[in-house]
């Protein structure tokens, strides 16, 4: 039942999949483009570290970026047929409804995984073709992994907000809309200051969920390809 | 007998616009099932509550005898459905979309699969999104079959495809049936199409089920009388009077719609006063509509 899931999966996401992985392939190489290396112990290689490691730097949001986007682009179109079917099709078969989330679920998961396959390969190519001056190390199975991670977080929330209804889907926009909203319009929140939201409730969920251990903690912390 | 599908006392409200009330239905075990009604009387919603895609807000459902839809796993294992609208994948072939569809079935008989589709002309390589209406729902049938269902469940199957299509499909199914004596339910709002085939029959109207009956009653059961000089109120009659209409609106003479009418009743229809002038068979179609008719609130009459 799993490969023909994941063979139809394939099917409905292969044109939006396969520009993710061309830009993740690109990505490693875009950010060391231009880099050149300098001989060992002299200055001009000292300063050119430092170029490196600022250059490289200027990429670093673009990579938890791509991951997000890839995720969620995947568990949207997971879903998008059985929800313009009237998950009709889906109710017919002999399945729990578990067990069919499930299968699509991990359908989703595999394939998610081809940008970060392609980040790989591009790290590598990227990091052989940029000659290091000492103190500095490539790092793309790490940054290769981080993607493959915060990209599977990024479609697991979303594949799990995309499998309710749509009115489920609206009430947790609408929520979370309202808190950002509010936030923008600088709502005086001091009668929450005795709570655990204090008195930036915004703030608040926003460092519970981007800070450790947050579940979103992985799309802040260090991206980089190449540091010290 | 047993019952391939049973419901009792089912209802089911979806807000204010719609309600089934008190639906019991019984599908015997390989008969050929006809579920009429107009459209909007609650046909699709019935189905969906057995096939346990909406949950019933009382009374309980059984197919072949298992809870609905405590059981659904087992029971959709035997059941091919075809249902109102295509639900199938438009980015996959058909060669594809049966692949992926005989992954869920254990019973899957591929050989059929393979003979159905050359029956039915399509084009294992054609693109889902790219078919007509007809090869749609010919797909749709062949998924349906080659499953080797003890219960077929088709919903409204032939409606918008040409005669040559339907032909197509309803010989398809008939083979099916000869084949193996599965039950099959058929929800229609084409009566002409159920009259050949039905050996039972559920007429569906306003969310309530008004009649059940073998196809031989229904057909025979329904007839046109007319009838001189009845009494205004009618009491212990042999038969349901389902319509009364007095002829040019002013004369003694009226016509009636009657169900369970045999002829040896004409002499308690004399014991009333009453003279009988003709009695007329209708086809299907009038019956049906005379029974719809009659359970309407406004057309109402006593028997």
């Amino acid at each position: 039942m799993y490969q023909p899931m994941l063979y139809l999966h394939w099917k409905q996401i292969r044109l939006v999949l396969l520009p993710f992985m061309v830009a993740a392939f690109a990505l490693p190489l875009v950010t060391v483009a231009g880099l050149g290396g300098a001989p060992a112990g002299t200055t001009e290689t000292a300063l050119n570290a430092y170029a490196i490691v600022e250059m490289v730097r200027f990429w670093l949001p673009v990579f938890p970026a791509l991951a997000a986007a890839v995720g969620i682009t995947l568990a949207l179109s997971a879903w998008n047929w059985d929800h313009r079917l009237g998950h009709v099709y889906a109710l017919s078969l002999p399945l729990s409804r578990t067990e069919y989330a499930l299968l699509k679920m991990g359908a989703g998961a595999t394939l998610a995984m081809l940008p970060g396959i392609a980040l790989w390969l591009g790290a590598h190519v990227a990091s052989a073709a940029v000659a290091l001056p000492p103190g500095l190390h490539a790092y793309p199975n790490q940054l290769a992994l981080r993607f493959a991670l915060a990209t599977l977080i990024s479609y697991s929330v979303l594949f799990a907000m995309a499998s309710g209804t749509v009115k489920t889907s609206m009430w947790i926009l609408a929520g979370v809309s309202a808190v950002v909203v509010l936030g923008i319009l600088g709502t005086d929140w001091t009668f929450l200051q005795d709570s655990a939201l204090g008195t930036d409730p915004l703030q608040t969920v926003i460092d519970w969920l981007m800070q450790g251990p947050g579940p979103f903690e992985i799309f802040t912390t260090n991206w980089s390809l190449i540091d010290v | 007998m047993s019952n391939a599908i049973q419901l009792s006392d089912v209802g089911w409200r979806a807000g204010s616009s719609f309600e089934l009330r008190d639906v019991s239905l019984n599908v015997p075990t390989g008969s050929i099932y006809g579920f009429l009604g107009p459209n909007g009387s609650g046909k699709t919603t019935t189905i969906r509550l057995f096939m346990g895609m909406l949950k019933p807000d009382r009374g309980s459902i059984s197919i072949f005898g298992r809870p609905v839809p405590r059981d659904m796993k087992p029971i959709l294992a035997r059941v091919g459905y075809v249902p109102e609208r295509p639900h199938v994948y438009p980015s996959l072939t058909v060669a594809e979309q049966v692949r992926y569809h005989s992954s869920f079935f254990r019973l899957w008989d591929e050989g059929w699969a393979k003979e159905l589709t050359g029956r039915l002309g399509l084009d294992p390589d054609q693109k889902i999104a790219r078919m007509s209406k007809g090869e749609t729902g010919k797909l749709l049938l062949l998924l349906a079959l080659s499953q080797r269902p003890d219960l077929l469940v088709l919903d409204e199957p032939t409606d918008g495809l040409d005669p040559v299509v339907r032909r197509d499909v309803m010989s398809a199914v008939l083979d099916y049936v000869s084949q193996t004596s599965a039950t099959v339910f058929i929800s229609s709002h084409l009566v002409h199409e159920l009259e050949r085939i039905c050996d039972w029959v559920g007429v569906m109207d306003g969310g309530q089920l008004v009649a059940e009956l073998p196809m031989h009653r229904f057909k025979n059961g329904i007839k046109r009388l007319r009838v001189a000089d009845a009494p205004h109120v009618l009491e212990e009659l042999p038969f349901v009077v389902l319509s009364r209409q007095s002829d040019n609106g002013w004369g003694s003479t009226e016509t009636w719609i009657v169900r369970g009418w045999e002829a040896p009743m004409r002499y308690e229809l004399e014991g009333v006063g009453a003279t009988l002038r003709d009695v007329v068979d209708l086809d299907l179609e009038e019956s049906f509509v005379e029974l719809l008719r009659s359970s309407r609130p406004s057309t109402r009459h006593g028997s």
